[in-house]
Protein backbone atom coordinates (compact mmCIF):
# COMPACT_ATOMS: atom_id res chain seq x y z
CA UNK A 1 0.00 0.00 0.00
CA UNK A 2 2.90 2.43 -0.61
CA UNK A 3 1.89 3.87 -3.87
CA UNK A 4 -1.81 4.07 -4.50
CA UNK A 5 -1.91 7.14 -7.03
CA UNK A 6 0.89 6.82 -9.36
CA UNK A 7 1.11 4.42 -12.31
CA UNK A 8 -1.72 2.52 -10.83
CA UNK A 9 -2.40 -0.42 -12.88
CA UNK A 10 -5.07 -2.79 -13.07
CA UNK A 11 -3.18 -5.62 -10.77
CA UNK A 12 -2.50 -2.56 -8.27
CA UNK A 13 -6.11 -1.86 -7.76
CA UNK A 14 -7.29 -5.88 -7.80
CA UNK A 15 -4.44 -6.15 -4.96
CA UNK A 16 -6.37 -3.40 -2.73
CA UNK A 17 -9.48 -4.47 -3.23
CA UNK A 18 -8.29 -8.41 -2.13
CA UNK A 19 -6.50 -6.74 1.10
CA UNK A 20 -9.48 -4.61 2.33
CA UNK A 21 -12.09 -7.87 1.49
CA UNK A 22 -9.51 -9.70 3.57
CA UNK A 23 -9.35 -6.96 6.08
CA UNK A 24 -13.72 -6.91 6.47
CA UNK A 25 -13.71 -10.76 6.92
CA UNK A 26 -11.09 -10.63 9.80
CA UNK A 27 -13.55 -7.80 11.40
CA UNK A 28 -16.07 -9.78 10.74
CA UNK A 29 -14.68 -12.69 12.77
CA UNK A 30 -13.52 -10.76 15.35
CA UNK A 31 -17.11 -9.30 16.34
CA UNK A 32 -18.23 -12.42 15.88
CA UNK A 33 -16.02 -13.88 18.73
CA UNK A 34 -16.29 -10.94 21.20
CA UNK A 35 -20.23 -11.43 20.57
CA UNK A 36 -20.21 -14.89 21.31
CA UNK A 37 -17.40 -14.23 24.27
CA UNK A 38 -19.56 -11.49 25.89
CA UNK A 39 -23.49 -12.98 25.31
CA UNK A 40 -24.07 -13.80 29.36
CA UNK A 41 -23.71 -11.78 32.30
CA UNK A 42 -20.26 -12.76 33.96
CA UNK A 43 -20.42 -10.65 36.91
CA UNK A 44 -17.45 -8.92 38.36
CA UNK A 45 -17.08 -7.36 41.46
CA UNK A 46 -16.12 -3.55 41.99
CA UNK A 47 -14.34 -3.20 44.48
CA UNK A 48 -10.49 -2.45 43.93
CA UNK A 49 -9.40 -1.10 47.37
CA UNK A 50 -9.44 -3.05 50.36
CA UNK A 51 -11.67 0.32 52.04
CA UNK A 52 -13.59 0.24 48.96
CA UNK A 53 -14.50 -3.26 50.02
CA UNK A 54 -15.10 -2.62 53.57
CA UNK A 55 -17.38 0.17 52.57
CA UNK A 56 -19.59 -1.81 50.48
CA UNK A 57 -19.46 -4.94 53.23
CA UNK A 58 -20.33 -2.12 55.93
CA UNK A 59 -23.22 -0.30 54.20
CA UNK A 60 -25.12 -3.69 52.53
CA UNK A 61 -25.27 -5.48 56.44
CA UNK A 62 -26.46 -1.92 58.23
CA UNK A 63 -28.77 -0.76 55.21
CA UNK A 64 -30.58 -4.59 55.12
CA UNK A 65 -30.88 -3.90 59.40
CA UNK A 66 -32.17 -0.28 58.75
CA UNK A 67 -35.12 -1.15 56.11
CA UNK A 68 -36.09 -4.40 58.25
CA UNK A 69 -36.43 -2.30 61.69
CA UNK A 70 -37.63 0.54 59.50
CA UNK A 71 -40.29 -1.34 57.83
CA UNK A 72 -41.30 -3.11 61.39
CA UNK A 73 -42.00 0.01 62.54
CA UNK A 74 -44.15 1.47 60.09
CA UNK A 75 -45.81 -2.16 59.78
CA UNK A 76 -46.36 -1.73 63.81
CA UNK A 77 -47.49 1.54 63.86
CA UNK A 78 -50.62 1.00 60.66
CA UNK A 79 -51.40 -2.37 62.91
CA UNK A 80 -50.68 -1.54 66.34
CA UNK A 81 -48.76 -3.97 67.27
CA UNK A 82 -46.12 -2.46 68.53
CA UNK A 83 -43.40 -3.56 69.15
CA UNK A 84 -44.04 -7.12 68.00
CA UNK A 85 -43.43 -6.47 64.01
CA UNK A 86 -40.92 -4.01 64.69
CA UNK A 87 -38.98 -6.80 66.56
CA UNK A 88 -39.55 -9.93 64.45
CA UNK A 89 -38.87 -7.92 61.25
CA UNK A 90 -34.82 -6.59 62.86
CA UNK A 91 -34.20 -10.41 63.28
CA UNK A 92 -35.23 -10.43 59.72
CA UNK A 93 -33.32 -7.59 58.36
CA UNK A 94 -30.62 -8.70 60.42
CA UNK A 95 -30.86 -12.00 58.27
CA UNK A 96 -31.13 -10.00 55.48
CA UNK A 97 -27.97 -8.31 56.36
CA UNK A 98 -25.82 -11.43 56.61
CA UNK A 99 -27.48 -12.77 53.08
CA UNK A 100 -26.57 -9.02 51.46
CA UNK A 101 -22.86 -9.69 52.93
CA UNK A 102 -22.39 -13.25 51.95
CA UNK A 103 -23.77 -12.36 48.69
CA UNK A 104 -20.88 -8.99 47.94
CA UNK A 105 -18.13 -11.65 49.25
CA UNK A 106 -18.94 -13.89 47.07
CA UNK A 107 -19.09 -11.91 44.38
CA UNK A 108 -15.39 -10.42 45.19
CA UNK A 109 -14.11 -14.24 45.47
CA UNK A 110 -15.03 -14.73 41.90
CA UNK A 111 -13.45 -11.24 40.82
CA UNK A 112 -10.21 -12.03 42.51
CA UNK A 113 -10.07 -16.15 42.17
CA UNK A 114 -7.16 -17.60 44.21
CA UNK A 115 -4.03 -18.60 42.43
CA UNK A 116 -4.16 -22.06 41.01
CA UNK A 117 -2.35 -24.62 43.54
CA UNK A 118 -2.29 -22.07 46.31
CA UNK A 119 -2.88 -23.69 50.38
CA UNK A 120 -6.61 -22.75 50.57
CA UNK A 121 -6.54 -25.23 54.13
CA UNK A 122 -8.84 -28.51 54.36
CA UNK A 123 -12.09 -28.99 52.55
CA UNK A 124 -14.94 -29.59 54.22
CA UNK A 125 -15.36 -33.15 53.64
CA UNK A 126 -11.95 -33.59 55.36
CA UNK A 127 -12.17 -35.99 58.11
CA UNK A 128 -9.06 -34.82 60.13
CA UNK B 1 -16.85 31.96 58.53
CA UNK B 2 -16.80 34.84 60.21
CA UNK B 3 -13.66 34.27 62.09
CA UNK B 4 -10.90 32.84 60.10
CA UNK B 5 -9.15 31.42 62.88
CA UNK B 6 -12.38 28.64 63.47
CA UNK B 7 -12.68 25.74 61.28
CA UNK B 8 -16.24 24.65 60.75
CA UNK B 9 -15.73 21.83 58.35
CA UNK B 10 -18.91 21.65 57.90
CA UNK B 11 -19.69 25.03 56.24
CA UNK B 12 -18.67 23.42 52.86
CA UNK B 13 -22.13 21.59 52.76
CA UNK B 14 -24.54 24.78 53.42
CA UNK B 15 -27.10 24.89 50.92
CA UNK B 16 -27.53 28.19 50.07
CA UNK B 17 -29.94 29.84 47.29
CA UNK B 18 -28.55 31.64 44.33
CA UNK B 19 -31.99 33.14 42.72
CA UNK B 20 -35.17 32.85 44.99
CA UNK B 21 -38.67 33.08 43.64
CA UNK B 22 -40.97 33.78 45.69
CA UNK B 23 -41.57 33.71 49.16
CA UNK B 24 -42.28 30.16 49.29
CA UNK B 25 -38.71 29.33 49.58
CA UNK B 26 -38.66 27.98 45.99
CA UNK B 27 -34.93 28.81 44.83
CA UNK B 28 -32.53 28.06 42.47
CA UNK B 29 -29.66 26.68 44.83
CA UNK B 30 -26.20 26.34 44.80
CA UNK B 31 -26.77 22.38 44.53
CA UNK B 32 -28.86 22.84 41.49
CA UNK B 33 -26.26 25.29 40.05
CA UNK B 34 -23.55 22.72 40.24
CA UNK B 35 -26.31 20.03 38.76
CA UNK B 36 -26.57 22.33 35.74
CA UNK B 37 -23.16 23.19 35.91
CA UNK B 38 -22.50 19.19 35.77
CA UNK B 39 -24.60 18.16 33.17
CA UNK B 40 -23.63 21.11 30.89
CA UNK B 41 -19.98 19.96 31.23
CA UNK B 42 -20.67 16.30 30.18
CA UNK B 43 -22.83 17.48 26.77
CA UNK B 44 -20.45 19.95 25.95
CA UNK B 45 -17.39 17.93 26.11
CA UNK B 46 -19.47 14.96 24.59
CA UNK B 47 -20.88 17.15 22.06
CA UNK B 48 -17.45 19.06 21.17
CA UNK B 49 -15.10 16.17 21.05
CA UNK B 50 -16.90 13.89 19.01
CA UNK B 51 -18.43 16.10 16.76
CA UNK B 52 -15.84 15.93 13.88
CA UNK B 53 -16.57 11.95 14.00
CA UNK B 54 -12.75 11.48 13.34
CA UNK B 55 -11.76 7.64 12.04
CA UNK B 56 -8.35 8.83 13.84
CA UNK B 57 -9.62 10.42 16.83
CA UNK B 58 -7.57 13.01 18.24
CA UNK B 59 -7.17 13.12 22.13
CA UNK B 60 -10.42 14.76 23.42
CA UNK B 61 -12.09 12.28 20.76
CA UNK B 62 -10.33 9.36 22.70
CA UNK B 63 -11.06 10.38 25.85
CA UNK B 64 -14.50 9.96 25.17
CA UNK B 65 -14.30 6.79 23.19
CA UNK B 66 -12.40 5.31 26.38
CA UNK B 67 -15.42 6.29 28.62
CA UNK B 68 -18.20 5.13 26.28
CA UNK B 69 -15.63 1.55 25.96
CA UNK B 70 -14.94 1.42 29.83
CA UNK B 71 -18.85 1.80 30.74
CA UNK B 72 -20.08 -0.80 27.24
CA UNK B 73 -17.70 -3.32 28.95
CA UNK B 74 -18.97 -2.85 32.38
CA UNK B 75 -22.68 -3.37 31.40
CA UNK B 76 -21.81 -6.49 29.09
CA UNK B 77 -19.68 -8.02 31.89
CA UNK B 78 -22.19 -7.41 34.39
CA UNK B 79 -25.59 -7.71 32.28
CA UNK B 80 -24.60 -9.27 28.90
CA UNK B 81 -25.64 -8.09 25.83
CA UNK B 82 -29.30 -8.01 26.97
CA UNK B 83 -28.28 -5.34 29.46
CA UNK B 84 -26.50 -3.01 26.63
CA UNK B 85 -30.29 -1.20 26.38
CA UNK B 86 -29.67 0.35 29.43
CA UNK B 87 -26.08 1.46 28.08
CA UNK B 88 -27.73 5.50 28.10
CA UNK B 89 -29.47 4.91 31.55
CA UNK B 90 -25.63 3.54 33.10
CA UNK B 91 -23.88 5.80 30.92
CA UNK B 92 -25.61 9.07 32.08
CA UNK B 93 -25.43 8.01 35.84
CA UNK B 94 -22.02 7.18 35.49
CA UNK B 95 -20.92 10.21 33.79
CA UNK B 96 -22.65 12.27 36.27
CA UNK B 97 -21.75 11.14 39.70
CA UNK B 98 -18.29 10.92 38.28
CA UNK B 99 -18.03 14.51 37.24
CA UNK B 100 -20.32 15.94 39.91
CA UNK B 101 -17.47 14.23 42.59
CA UNK B 102 -14.40 15.57 40.51
CA UNK B 103 -16.29 19.25 40.37
CA UNK B 104 -16.32 18.42 44.65
CA UNK B 105 -12.33 18.17 43.85
CA UNK B 106 -12.42 21.79 43.02
CA UNK B 107 -11.34 24.32 45.86
CA UNK B 108 -14.55 26.60 47.00
CA UNK B 109 -17.16 24.37 44.52
CA UNK B 110 -20.44 22.39 46.38
CA UNK B 111 -20.38 18.67 46.23
CA UNK B 112 -23.59 17.55 44.78
CA UNK B 113 -22.92 14.03 45.62
CA UNK B 114 -22.20 14.80 49.53
CA UNK B 115 -25.58 15.29 49.61
CA UNK B 116 -27.82 11.90 50.65
CA UNK B 117 -31.04 13.49 48.72
CA UNK B 118 -29.15 13.42 45.81
CA UNK B 119 -27.77 9.72 45.83
CA UNK B 120 -30.93 8.57 47.28
CA UNK B 121 -33.07 10.08 44.62
CA UNK B 122 -30.84 8.42 41.99
CA UNK B 123 -30.48 5.16 43.59
CA UNK B 124 -34.98 5.49 43.66
CA UNK B 125 -34.61 5.87 39.91
CA UNK B 126 -32.57 2.73 39.53
CA UNK B 127 -34.99 0.62 41.28
CA UNK B 128 -37.75 2.57 39.48
CA UNK B 129 -36.25 1.34 36.68
CA UNK B 130 -35.52 -2.37 37.64
CA UNK B 131 -38.82 -2.69 38.77
CA UNK B 132 -40.76 -1.74 36.02
CA UNK B 133 -38.54 -3.13 33.63
CA UNK B 134 -38.39 -6.33 35.69
CA UNK B 135 -42.37 -6.77 35.74
CA UNK B 136 -42.75 -5.67 31.81
CA UNK B 137 -39.86 -8.17 30.40
CA UNK B 138 -41.28 -11.26 32.95
CA UNK B 139 -44.26 -10.35 34.50
CA UNK B 140 -45.18 -11.98 37.26
CA UNK B 141 -42.08 -14.47 37.03
CA UNK B 142 -40.30 -11.07 37.99
CA UNK B 143 -41.17 -12.28 41.88
CA UNK B 144 -39.15 -15.22 41.54
CA UNK B 145 -36.19 -12.78 42.66
CA UNK B 146 -37.78 -13.67 45.65
CA UNK B 147 -37.50 -16.81 45.67
CA UNK B 148 -34.36 -18.73 45.66
CA UNK B 149 -34.34 -22.04 43.46
CA UNK B 150 -34.14 -24.87 45.27
CA UNK B 151 -35.30 -23.95 48.56
CA UNK B 152 -38.22 -26.53 50.17
CA UNK B 153 -41.30 -25.34 50.41
CA UNK B 154 -41.21 -25.34 54.32
CA UNK B 155 -38.41 -22.39 54.68
CA UNK B 156 -40.05 -20.24 52.30
CA UNK B 157 -42.09 -18.34 54.65
CA UNK B 158 -38.97 -17.32 56.53
CA UNK B 159 -36.74 -16.87 53.00
CA UNK B 160 -39.00 -14.55 51.26
CA UNK B 161 -39.22 -12.19 53.51
CA UNK B 162 -35.08 -11.84 54.23
CA UNK B 163 -35.26 -11.67 50.09
CA UNK B 164 -37.59 -8.96 50.09
CA UNK B 165 -35.46 -6.64 52.87
CA UNK B 166 -32.75 -7.68 51.22
CA UNK B 167 -33.87 -6.64 47.81
CA UNK B 168 -35.12 -3.29 49.65
CA UNK B 169 -32.28 -2.37 51.58
CA UNK B 170 -30.10 -1.95 48.11
CA UNK B 171 -31.42 1.18 47.01
CA UNK B 172 -30.34 2.62 50.95
CA UNK B 173 -26.92 0.77 50.41
CA UNK B 174 -26.29 2.37 46.87
CA UNK B 175 -27.33 5.59 48.09
CA UNK B 176 -25.81 5.71 51.41
CA UNK B 177 -22.35 4.17 50.39
CA UNK B 178 -21.73 7.14 47.91
CA UNK B 179 -22.92 10.07 50.11
CA UNK B 180 -20.99 8.36 52.85
CA UNK B 181 -17.54 8.05 50.83
CA UNK B 182 -17.92 11.28 50.02
CA UNK B 183 -18.88 13.45 52.99
CA UNK B 184 -16.42 11.63 55.00
CA UNK B 185 -13.90 12.44 52.60
CA UNK B 186 -14.82 15.96 52.21
CA UNK B 187 -14.98 16.09 56.04
CA UNK B 188 -11.35 14.48 56.49
CA UNK B 189 -10.03 16.83 54.23
CA UNK B 190 -11.17 20.10 55.54
CA UNK B 191 -10.47 18.80 59.19
CA UNK B 192 -6.74 18.42 58.77
CA UNK B 193 -6.60 21.51 56.48
CA UNK B 194 -7.93 23.25 59.40
CA UNK B 195 -4.70 21.99 61.76
CA UNK B 196 -2.50 23.56 59.84
CA UNK B 197 -4.07 27.35 60.16
CA UNK B 198 -4.98 26.03 64.05
CA UNK B 199 -0.99 25.16 64.63
CA UNK B 200 0.13 28.16 62.23
CA UNK B 201 -1.67 30.75 64.68
CA UNK B 202 0.99 29.48 67.65
CA UNK B 203 3.82 30.77 66.03
CA UNK B 204 7.21 29.24 64.78
CA UNK B 205 6.98 26.02 66.23
CA UNK B 206 3.19 25.92 65.52
CA UNK B 207 4.56 26.13 61.43
CA UNK B 208 7.14 23.47 62.30
CA UNK B 209 4.04 21.29 63.37
CA UNK B 210 1.66 22.18 60.85
CA UNK B 211 4.10 20.14 58.15
CA UNK B 212 2.38 17.07 59.25
CA UNK B 213 -1.00 18.17 58.55
CA UNK B 214 0.36 19.40 55.44
CA UNK B 215 1.22 16.57 54.25
CA UNK B 216 -1.83 14.50 55.68
CA UNK B 217 -3.41 17.11 53.14
CA UNK B 218 -1.49 16.25 50.49
CA UNK B 219 -1.93 12.68 50.47
CA UNK B 220 -5.82 12.78 51.17
CA UNK B 221 -6.71 15.02 48.13
CA UNK B 222 -4.76 12.24 46.05
CA UNK B 223 -6.93 9.43 48.03
CA UNK B 224 -10.35 11.86 47.53
CA UNK B 225 -9.39 11.66 43.80
CA UNK B 226 -9.21 7.94 43.96
CA UNK B 227 -12.49 7.77 45.70
CA UNK B 228 -13.97 9.81 43.32
CA UNK B 229 -13.40 8.09 40.34
CA UNK B 230 -14.16 4.64 42.27
CA UNK B 231 -17.69 5.58 43.86
CA UNK B 232 -18.67 6.40 40.45
CA UNK B 233 -17.13 2.96 39.11
CA UNK B 234 -18.63 1.17 42.17
CA UNK B 235 -22.17 2.82 41.83
CA UNK B 236 -22.06 2.15 38.00
CA UNK B 237 -21.18 -1.69 38.62
CA UNK B 238 -23.83 -1.87 40.89
CA UNK B 239 -26.36 -0.56 38.96
CA UNK B 240 -25.79 -2.93 35.56
CA UNK B 241 -25.80 -5.63 38.15
CA UNK B 242 -29.46 -4.98 39.36
CA UNK B 243 -30.51 -4.49 35.97
CA UNK B 244 -29.14 -7.74 35.43
CA UNK B 245 -31.41 -9.04 38.15
CA UNK B 246 -34.62 -7.08 36.32
CA UNK B 247 -33.52 -9.21 32.83
CA UNK B 248 -32.49 -12.56 34.84
CA UNK B 249 -34.96 -12.69 37.81
CA UNK B 250 -33.60 -16.34 38.85
CA UNK B 251 -30.85 -16.38 41.10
Amino acid sequence: MTDMRGSGGNGEEERVREQSQRLKEKIERARGQFAAETAGPQRIGGEVTGMGRAMRLGTEFIAAILVGAGAGYLLDRWLNTAPWLMLVMLLIGFAAGVLNVVRAAESMNRAAPPPPGSDLGPGSDDED
Amino acid sequence: MADPNKVDPIHQFLITPVVSFGEGGFAFTNSALFMVLTVGLILAYLLLSTGRRAIIPGRAQLVSEMLYEFVANMVRSSAGTAGMKFFPFVFSLFMFVLVANMFGMIPFFFTVTSHIIITFALALLVFAVVIVYGFWKNGFKFLKLFVPSGVPGYVLPIVVPIEIVSFLSRPISLSVRLFANILAGHITLKVFAGFIVTLGALGWLGWLGAILPLVMTVAITALEFLVAALQAYVFAVLTSMYINDAIHPSH
